[in-house]
Order: structure tokens, then C-alpha cells, then sequence
């Protein structure tokens, strides 16, 4: 504002204008750059290491300037890291949970004396961050470090886990991994992007300040996402997790699968979610939280306005008004601002109306706020949102086409409802398949709420008790579970087996395979060869049944296994007798695994309304709803040991949660599961809610995995097939559990399926999160 | 104004559909107060700004003509010359926007001004201020009593009793009886917003009280136990809005009580320019109802002129 200071008191007097902005200072953050000579290195073992001879990348500010340059890492540098990271975990995970629990809350008090380095450099770097929310993270995780032990006793840490997030992902949501990984006692290599590689360095050397082990965390920056797949390689890793965007995640697990590192992912960034207004909405308040949600300085997810006909006038009329005195938004690029475009005027072709505080400037990297009303979900602007600061306006006439059109997305991160009807509002967000549901708000987080992402948007849980567990390993479990080869043409393999078979008749019309006794070659039955058709019908039936399944109450769920086991304990003989004839054990030890899987499955009955969420202490006021949900149908891959103990074990972590399942069993022992399909003949569960699918493994395998209902794969199997899984289960993302068995020695390694701690290691598979926030005065 | 209230009728549609968010009502007045507030020559002007918005009131047992006379002066000079003339704005007019007495000071504020060559408005508080539990009849009688003593803005107390009970009509056919007996007066109605319970309540009150004709809705009588906050005005300056959306009558808004400072009036100000805009910031359209704060904004003004913080006794008294 060139002429500020010559404006006399009349004139501002007459205009009422404000002031001009105050620029905010960065001297602390420059001050710290400047000590380290604008160039950031590698932070390994605890201290700055700058490799002779390496790419640099620059990070720049939103005006373009400089800000420093960081260093590219190459293999050598991701070697060195992972060993200091092995050492790390060694000394950290010796710490007692107090120790540990005494580095984060000292972390804290060093917040007090740098915070406003770290808040200015945060800043700098494009990635606000209040300093209230980072002593919030480090506070709860360190009430979870000091209790570790007492309250989830027997789980422990995985080993080295790697956190990868991608260039846009917040400082927030790279914490949310990375302290409760910290917490359990593991060590951490993080690999942030591009832009948030500074306050994750400085963040890094105020941890070990604060007493944390040389090693366990270690900074790798790089160009992009290759450096996590790189970082995956190395033997030491045990985990990855990743916060961001889809296409970056999908390149993770694209290159990381066969590496034998479970993977899982959260989008957090760029899905879809619905902004539903209802008629009996505080329509003032609605209206000024989808202006705040949508025209946000930066914009993680995209919003799209949902209005109930009967306030459309009134919504409408509000947001000209409240719209008029905006600004234009800064965008991240000029190629940005042509997609924008391009966008505005394919939806004005369709007819779009525009609400806009003034027309866009002709050109630059800025667009003002813009509502694109008369949308549709058919639009291409609500298909694939553009970048920038335009929000879709659609309307909907009933509660339940509210519900329809914020479920018809293949995202499924949040929602924001507004209704002062509160049955409507809980029904609302009962319905809604999305991870958090914010009545009469939107956008709060906090760490102490599991986040799930439902759907394409993520497969694992951050925040909370639940989003500790994918840091621990069960008691009694061997962690990784899947072999450290690299088998370059297993996908191929797989793919070939799959393109030979459909040219084969498949069972739908009849074709069967030979089941055969061990040792000698004598068929003991034929089964059917199920084949893609096959996956296709059961699915087909399972989501028929499955919602009925997830509503009813938890103690008729109950009811329903208590009788499977009566049907069960109905056929035990026969059980036995078609375990010992399949596996060739004696029918002592077949009568053993029959009662043990009449126990387990007692165990689940007596489990359903035993998994449950609650009313989480947030620190706000009102209510905040942690709920789980069944996932939907589960794709289960049945392992050849114990074919009735595991089968029963995993079908009971599927039903008790409200889940429907595909399962394939055993392709060497398939005669249990079908002497089992009697069994469930005889129960009151369902037709469609269990699926048994025998043939070919992998051909089943690969059907399984191109279905898009199925939402999570629990595997065992070949190397190649936990490949192809990881591989191709991206679009939409599955969550999977994978496990590798060697087929020849299966007697006495892999799991164990009598110990009791897989009950909570399996339930928390089987269900996703919910949080539902309804904040009060 | 005539013609205004004329158009102007009860829809209790309107009324039943109103609903208010509590908690979305609090984030937002929590995030205007985190507002920054102007500084340097923005603060110096925006000040003077809420000096021409003050309703200079006195409201005392006590009030007798030579206090009165002493505020009605304050009020047609309510800065030091000198201070003005260093900002360039002595010869703007900056006075405040009224005096507001009680109906039997009417006649003595009048007198004041009218020696004074002021023509600025008398505003009287009337209806059985400031509990409203007296019979209709006197209440009517005293608006007609402080008009034809000179006053040209009434303040007038809604019916609680009315407002609790949700009798929205009958207190409409009250407001619109004081409306009539205002005449070409100003006619500025006190909700009383501590003493209506919830938010919802308050912004019916405040569309009822519009319908029946108001000019200016306000906050409360300065006598509850709670006056203008933040989150009431923006229930009611929402009410506002909406009402301009339908009708396109702009209605001015009045907090009035417990505005004590500086800092609190550029809030307000901010407050009425987030939510309404800029078109609310004139006294024809935006009133505070304070007694101290003048003290306080000149204060101030001296502070910006000179550099240095006055003391209470180096600034003329009202």
C-alpha cells in the first residue's frame, strides 16, 4: 500500500478502512538459518550431517523467495541413516516408559524457550503451525509414553518405522504420526517433503536437546517421493506410514510393494468431503463456516456445499453478502491459476452460476473466492476438483438424499452437517461413511480422536488409543510378518496365472478342482474352482446383507455367533474328521483344534458388545464421539495351519464388528471350510454375510483384489501374491494384512493361532473409526 | 420514518423458523476479537469514528440540570479542540452522535443544547426504563411526554413478560402502540437481551421488535446483570442482516452497557463492519450507549497525538 502513510485521519475517518496489514518478522528463523549458512544437511544421529557432493533442493517462501537449500539424499545416506536409526531404537526402547515419557514433556519447555523460532519458521515455510497445537500433541503423547505399559500391556514397539509425508501434507498431520511412534518407543526415520523439511529439521535437533537418543529420529530430505521407497529397502525398517495426497501415496505403494514393509497411508489431503446444510440449520453460522472452510489460506481438502431446496434463497443470498468485501487467494503456481480457469468456464458452459467479490484479475497466481452454483455431482469440477478457491454448490431435497450424495464419493475423510435437530444430525452422521463427522462445525482435530479415513481416503487410524496400535506389534507376534525378498517378476507371475485362467471354464459354469490327502496323491473330494464370477456374486450378495448385519445391535450379533457355535459344536465330529483327513494330523489333534475353535469363537460372541467407543475428553466443550464401524466386506485369504482355528478365528473378527466376508480357504485344505458351510447352513446368520470361495488361490487372490467394495484383504499366501496386493490394492485403497507362508515348513513357524492377544490384534482390523464432534456452548 | 413502519408487519413464519447455534455464535465473536486492531492514524480516526456513534449518556437517580448541562456540553465538544485540530479534524464536526437522559431531563438537555446552538438530538429513555413492568397506558404516556418535551429518540423497553411467554404478537401490537407514539421520532428499542435467556430468544425478540418498525434495535438497559457482549450483538446484527435481505430496511443496532474502553469501542466497530459492512458505521445506522468511555477515547486521542498518556484530570470532565 503505497500512499498508507499519507492517508490522513479525515480520510480513514470517511472510508472506515483498516489499517495495513503488519508483515510478520522471521528474524529468530532467519537467525537459525543464518547459523546454519542457509544450507540444512541430513539429520542423522543426532546432528547435522552434510554430505560432500550431493544434489541440493531449495525451499522456497510463498513469494518465491529463497529460504535455504536442503540436501538430496542418495543411498548412502538412507544406509547410514537406517543403521543409526537401528542403534536409536536399541537405546531408546531400553528407556523406561517415564524416561521416554520425560524427553517429550521436556520437549515441551523447549517449545517455551524457541517456540517462536519454530512458529516463524513454520511460517516461512508455507506451514503455520500454533504452537498450542504442538505442546497439545507432545503433551498427550507423553501421557501415552508414561503409560505404555499399563495400559496396553504386552504390545511393543515395532523396531525403526519410517514416516514419509508428502510436500503438502501439514506439520500437524506429520506429527500425528511421527509422536505417537516416538511414544511407543520406536525409533523414527521421517522423510518430509519438500517445503515442511525445515521446521522437521529444527524439530528434530530440539528433540535430541530435549534428551532424546542420538538415532531415533533422523531426518532425510530429498526431491521427492523416491527417497521413501529408498528408505524402504533398507533391512531395518520394520514400518512406513504416510500422511498426504493420493497420487504421492499411490507412488509409495506402488514402489514399496515386495519390499516385505507393511505400508499404510492416510489422505488427508485433496479429498472431497460435503458440507451439508439442512433446513433446520443456524443458516447464519453455516454459511459463515463453509465461507471459512473453503476460502481457508490453504486448503487441504475440497469442499463441496451441499443445501437442503427449501434454504437454497436464503444460503444463497447470505453468501453474496458475506462474500462481497473478500480478497483474492493466493494460488500455489501460475499453471494453477490455468487449471482454475479452465475450470470456472467448463462449469459456466454448464451452466454454472458464479458468486464471486470481484471478477478475476486477468492473470497471476491468485483467484478470488468463488461459489459455483447449480452443481452437480455429475460436474467435472466436483468429479475432479481443481486447485484454488472454488466450492461446487449443489442442492438436495430430503434427509436421505443428503445422506446419498455425501456417501456418493469414492473419499471418505469428513463432513461437516449443520442442523439444530439433533436426532437428525446423529442419524446424519450415523449414515455418512467418512472418518469424521463435524455437526455445526468444521475442521477440528485434535490428537486424543482416532482419524480413520473411510474409504479412498486412508488405511490406517492416527490419533487417539487406536492410532497407537499401528506402532506396536501384538503380544506374542513376530513383526514383519512378511519376508525380506525381493521378487522382481512376482507381479507377472501372479498377473499370467490370473489371464490363464479366465480363458479356462471357472466354477460359475462348473469346473472343479481335486483336493488331495497329504503325502500320498489320494483325492479326497473335488471342490469347485471359483473364479472371478465367483468373487463378483458373493460380493454382489455380502453388501446386500452386510448393512443389516452392522445395525443390528451388538447383543443380537452376539446372539447369532452363540448359536454358530451350537451348530458348530452340532458338527464337531465331522469337523475333526475333515481336519484329519485333510492335514493328515491325528484326530486327538483334530478334536483339539475343534474345541479350541468352539472356544474362539465363544470368545468373539461374548466380544461383541464388548468393542466400543465412547465420549473422548477433548478440549473443547460439547460432545466428541469415537465410534467403531464395521469396514464393509472383507476379502479373507485363509492360511493352510490350523485351516478350522484360523478360518473360525478371523470369520469371528469379521462378523463381531459388523463385517460381511469373501473368504478363500486353503487351496491345499479347503475340506474343514466346506464341512463348515454346513455349519453355517444350520445358524440364523444371513445368506451373503459369509462367503466361502475355494480354488485357486491366487486366481481368487487377484479377483479379490479388483474388486473395489471389498475394502480390506486379510492375506496369507506367497510372497508374490503379498506383492501383487500391495501393488494393486490403490485404487481405491484396501487396507491389508498380509502374511507370507512358507509352504513347506508350516508346522511349526508363522502364527500362532491359539494365543489370545490375536482377539484384539484381529478386532481392531476388522472395524474403522468414526468421530462424530457435536461442540456445545 | 412513517411510511417505513407502515410496510412493515409480523410474520411469525419467519419468527417460528429462527435458530441459533450457540456454540457457532461464540467461535465467531472469539474470532472477531482476535481481530487485529487498527493502529497509528487507522486507530486516531476509527476512535473519532466511535466518538460520533456515542449515545452520551447519564442515567442516575441523582441527574439534575447542572449534570446534565455538563454532559450535553462533553457531548457537542467531546474532544479537545486542540487535540482535533492537530489531526486536521476541528472543523469536521465531530460530536457525539446524542445525549441520552431520562424523560423528566428531557426538557433541561433541550434547553442546554438550544443555548448551546446545537442542533444535536435529545434521546430519552421511556416505557417504565428500565423494567418495563408498568401498565401499557403510563408506559405510552411517557413516550408522548418526553416527544413533546423535545426528545427526538426514544428508548424504549421491550415487555420481558411478552418476550418469555413467546406472545410475539402481542408484544408487536406494544412496539408498534410506542411507534405510533413516537411520531417522527426515532424510536430505538432495548431488548434487554440478559434477561431474554437464550440466544434464539434474542434474535426473535430483535425481528419482532424490527417488524413492529424500530429504527435501532439495542442491546439492554445498562441495569441487567449482563449487557452488550460480543455473541449477542452478533445474534442480533445477524438479525439485522436477515431482515435487510427480506425487507431491505437497514435498522441500526445499540449495544449499550459496560463499554468502558477504547479498545472495546474499535471492536465494536470491527464487529459492525465483519457482519454488517460498511454502511452500518455512521450514527444514523450504529449507536454505543456509554457514559465512561468518552473519557477513555480521549485518552487515547491524546496518547496518538502526543505521545504521552493523559491523566484523567488533564481532559475536560463531562
Amino acid at each position: 500500500m503505497a500512499g498508507s502513510a499519507t492517508k490522513t485521519v479525515h480520510d480513514i475517518f470517511q472510508s472506515m478502512e483498516y489499517g495495513p496489514a503488519t508483515t510478520s518478522t522471521f528474524a529468530t528463523a532467519q537467525a537459525w538459518l543464518d547459523h546454519h549458512s542457509r544450507s540444512l544437511g541430513l539429520f542423522i544421529d543426532g546432528m547435522f550431517v552434510r554430505p560432500a557432493d550431493r544434489q541440493s533442493c531449495s525451499v522456497t517462501d510463498s513469494t518465491g523467495g529463497a529460504v535455504c537449500s536442503t540436501v538430496c539424499a542418495v543411498g548412502d545416506d538412507v544406509s547410514q541413516c537406517a543403521s543409526s536409526a537401528a542403534n536409536g531404537y536399541k537405546a531408546w526402547s531400553s528407556l523406561t516408559c517415564q524416561q521416554r515419557a520425560k524427553v517429550l514433556l521436556r520437549l515441551v519447555s523447549l517449545l517455551g524457550q524457541h517456540g517462536q523460532c519454530v512458529s516463524q519458521l513454520c511460517e516461512l515455510c508455507g506451514a503455520p503451525c500454533s504452537l498450542s497445537t504442538l505442546v497439545r500433541l507432545l503433551q498427550y503423547y507423553g501421557s501415552w509414553a508414561q503409560l505404555r505399559d499399563t495400559l496396553i500391556s504386552g504390545w511393543a514397539p515395532l523396531g525403526v518405522v519410517a514416516v514419509v509425508v508428502s510436500d503438502d501434507c501439514s506439520l500437524y498431520s506429520l506429527l500425528l504420526k511421527v509422536l505417537p511412534a516416538l511414544a511407543m518407543g520406536n525409533s523414527v526415520i521421517v522423510v518430509p517433503g519438500r517445503t515442511k523439511a525445515p521446521p522437521a529439521l529444527l524439530l528434530a535437533q530440539l528433540f535430541v536437546a530435549a534428551g532424546l537418543p542420538a538415532g531415533a529420529l533422523n531426518v532425510l530430505t530429498g526431491g521427492d517421493m523416491s527417497l521413501g521407497a529408498e528408505v524402504a529397502q533398507s533391512p531395518n525398517i520394520s514400518y512406513i506410514t504416510y500422511s498426504g495426497n493420493k497420487q504421492d501415496a499411490v507412488r509409495l505403494c506402488e514402489a514399496t510393494a515386495g519390499m516385505g514393509v507393511p505400508v499404510s497411508v492416510s489422505i488427508c489431503i485433496g479429498p472431497t468431503c460435503p458440507f451439508i446444510i439442512f433446513e433446520s440449520a443456524d443458516i447464519d453460522s453455516a454459511v459463515d463456516g463453509v465461507i471459512e472452510a473453503a476460502f481457508k489460506k490453504i486448503r487441504e481438502v475440497h469442499w463441496v456445499l451441499c443445501v437442503q431446496e427449501s434454504v437454497l434463497e436464503s444460503v444463497e443470498a447470505r453468501l453474496r453478502l458475506r462474500m462481497a468485501g473478500m480478497k483474492c487467494l493466493a494460488l500455489r503456481s501460475d499453471e494453477d491459476r490455468t487449471l482454475v480457469d479452465a475450470a470456472v468456464q467448463e462449469a459456466q458452459q454448464q451452466g454454472a452460476m458464479l458468486i464471486q467479490p470481484c471478477t478475476a484479475p486477468p492473470s497471476g497466481a491468485q483467484y478470488p473466492p468463488t461459489v459455483l452454483c447449480r452443481a452437480a455431482p455429475s460436474s467435472l469440477f466436483v468429479v475432479s476438483p481443481s486447485p484454488g478457491p472454488l466450492l461446487p454448490f449443489m442442492t438436495f431435497r430430503t434427509n436421505t438424499e443428503a445422506v446419498a450424495i455425501g456417501n456418493h464419493s469414492p473419499h471418505g475423510l469428513a463432513a461437516s452437517i449443520w442442523t439444530e435437530d439433533l436426532t437428525l444430525a446423529l442419524e446424519t452422521a450415523k449414515s455418512l461413511s467418512v472418518g469424521s463427522v463435524w455437526v455445526n462445525s468444521h475442521s477440528m482435530s485434535d490428537p486424543c480422536m482416532p482419524v480413520c479415513g473411510h474409504k479412498d481416503s486412508g488405511t490406517c487410524t492416527d490419533g487417539g488409543q487406536e492410532g497407537l496400535y499401528q506402532f506396536l506389534c501384538s503380544p506374542g507376534s513376530s513383526f514383519p510378518t512378511l519376508p525380506r525378498s525381493w521378487v522382481v517378476d512376482a507381479l507377472l507371475a501372479l498377473t499370467h496365472n490370473y489371464v490363464c485362467t479366465t480363458d479356462l471354464p471357472i466354477s460359475v459354469s462348473g469346473c472343479s478342482l481335486a483336493v488331495q490327502s497329504p503325502g500320498c496323491g489320494d483325492v479326497l473330494a473335488y471342490c469347485p474352482d471359483g473364479g472371478r464370477k465367483d468373487v463378483r456374486n458373493a460380493v454382489e450378495a455380502a453388501v446386500k446383507v452386510q448393512p443389516g448385519w452392522m445395525k443390528k445391535s451388538a447383543s443380537a450379533r452376539a446372539q447369532s455367533l452363540y448359536l454358530l457355535v451350537k451348530c458348530l459344536e452340532a458338527k464337531r465330529q465331522d469337523l475333526a474328521a475333515s481336519i484329519s483327513a485333510q492335514a493328515g494330523v491325528s484326530l486327538d489333534k483334530a478334536e483339539k483344534e475343534t474345541d479350541f475353535s468352539i472356544s474362539r469363537l465363544n470368545d468373539w460372541a461374548a466380544n461383541c458388545d464388548k468393542i466400543k467407543g465412547g465420549n473422548l475428553p477433548v478440549p473443547h466443550s460439547g460432545l466428541a464421539l469415537s465410534l467403531p464401524e464395521a469396514l464393509g466386506v472383507v476379502g479373507v485369504v485363509l492360511p493352510d495351519k490350523n485351516p478350522l482355528l484360523s478360518m473360525v478365528t478371523l470369520l469371528g473378527a469379521a462378523l463381531t464388528t459388523g463385517n460381511a466376508v469373501v473368504m478363500v480357504p486353503s487351496q491345499k485344505y479347503p475340506l474343514p471350510a466346506l464341512t463348515f458351510i454346513q455349519v453355517l447352513q444350520s445358524s440364523d446368520l444371513p445368506a451373503g454375510l459369509v462367503n466361502i470361495l475355494t480354488g485357486r488361490r491366487d486366481q481368487l487372490t487377484v479377483a479379490l483384489a479388483n474388486h473395489s467394495v471389498i475394502k480390506a484383504i486379510w492375506y496369507w499366501g506367497s510372497a508374490e501374491g503379498c506383492q501383487y496386493l500391495q501393488h494393486t490394492c490403490t485404487n481405491p485403497l484396501k487396507t491389508l494384512y498380509l502374511s507370507s507362508q512358507k509352504d513347506e515348513e508350516e508346522t511349526d513357524e508363522g502364527r500362532d493361532w491359539t494365543r489370545s492377544s490375536l482377539l484384539e490384534e484381529m478386532w481392531r482390523n476388522a472395524v474403522q473409526w468414526k468421530n462424530v464432534w457435536i461442540p456445545t456452548a | 420514518f412513517f411510511y417505513f413502519s407502515m410496510s412493515r408487519v409480523l410474520d411469525l413464519e419467519w419468527i417460528s423458523k429462527v435458530r441459533v447455534n450457540t456454540h457457532s455464535v461464540l467461535m465467531r465473536a472469539q474470532h472477531i476479537q482476535g481481530q487485529k486492531i487498527p493502529n497509528k492514524q487507522w486507530q486516531a480516526a476509527w476512535l473519532l469514528k466511535a466518538v460520533t456513534c456515542i449515545d452520551l449518556t447519564t442515567l442516575n437517580g441523582d441527574d439534575t440540570p447542572s449534570n446534565v448541562h455538563r454532559l450535553c456540553l462533553k457531548a457537542i465538544q467531546p474532544v479537545q479542540h486542540d487535540l482535533l485540530r492537530k489531526m486536521n479534524m476541528h472543523n469536521k464536526g465531530v460530536t457525539t452522535a446524542a445525549v441520552c437522559v431520562y424523560p423528566s431531563r428531557v426538557a433541561d438537555a433541550v434547553m442546554s443544547l438550544k443555548a448551546a446552538n446545537s442542533s444535536l438530538p435529545v434521546a430519552s429513555v421511556a416505557t417504565g426504563f428500565p423494567a418495563g413492568q408498568t401498565p401499557l397506558e403510563t408506559r405510552l404516556k411517557e413516550v408522548c411526554m418526553a416527544v413533546a418535551d423535545g426528545a427526538t429518540e426514544i428508548d424504549i423497553v421491550i415487555n420481558r413478560t411478552l418476550a418469555l411467554q413467546g406472545q410475539w404478537e402481542a408484544m408487536y401490537d406494544e412496539i408498534c402502540q410506542f411507534r405510533r407514539a413516537c411520531g417522527d421520532a426515532f424510536m430505538k428499542t432495548i431488548l434487554a437481551v440478559g434477561e431474554l435467556g437464550t440466544f434464539t430468544n434474542v434474535y426473535k425478540a430483535s425481528l419482532v421488535a424490527m417488524m413492529a418498525g424500530s429504527d435501532f434495535i439495542k442491546t439492554s438497559t445498562g441495569k441487567e446483570a449482563v449487557n452488550a457482549t460480543y455473541p449477542i450483538a452478533i445474534v442480533m446484527v445477524r438479525a439485522i442482516r436477515d431482515y435487510y435481505l427480506r425487507t431491505g430496511f437497514k435498522v441500526g443496532f445499540k449495544p449499550a452497557g459496560g463499554i468502558r474502553t477504547a479498545q472495546e469501542s474499535l471492536l465494536w466497530l470491527t464487529l459492525i463492519k465483519e457482519e454488517l459492512g460498511n454502511d452500518w458505521l455512521c450514527p444514523h445506522l450504529f449507536r454505543l450507549g456509554a457514559s465512561s468511555l468518552l473519557a477513555d477515547i480521549e485518552r487515547q486521542i491524546y496518547h496518538h497525538i502526543t505521545g504521552k498518556y493523559a491523566a484523567y484530570h488533564e481532559l475536560p470532565m463531562a
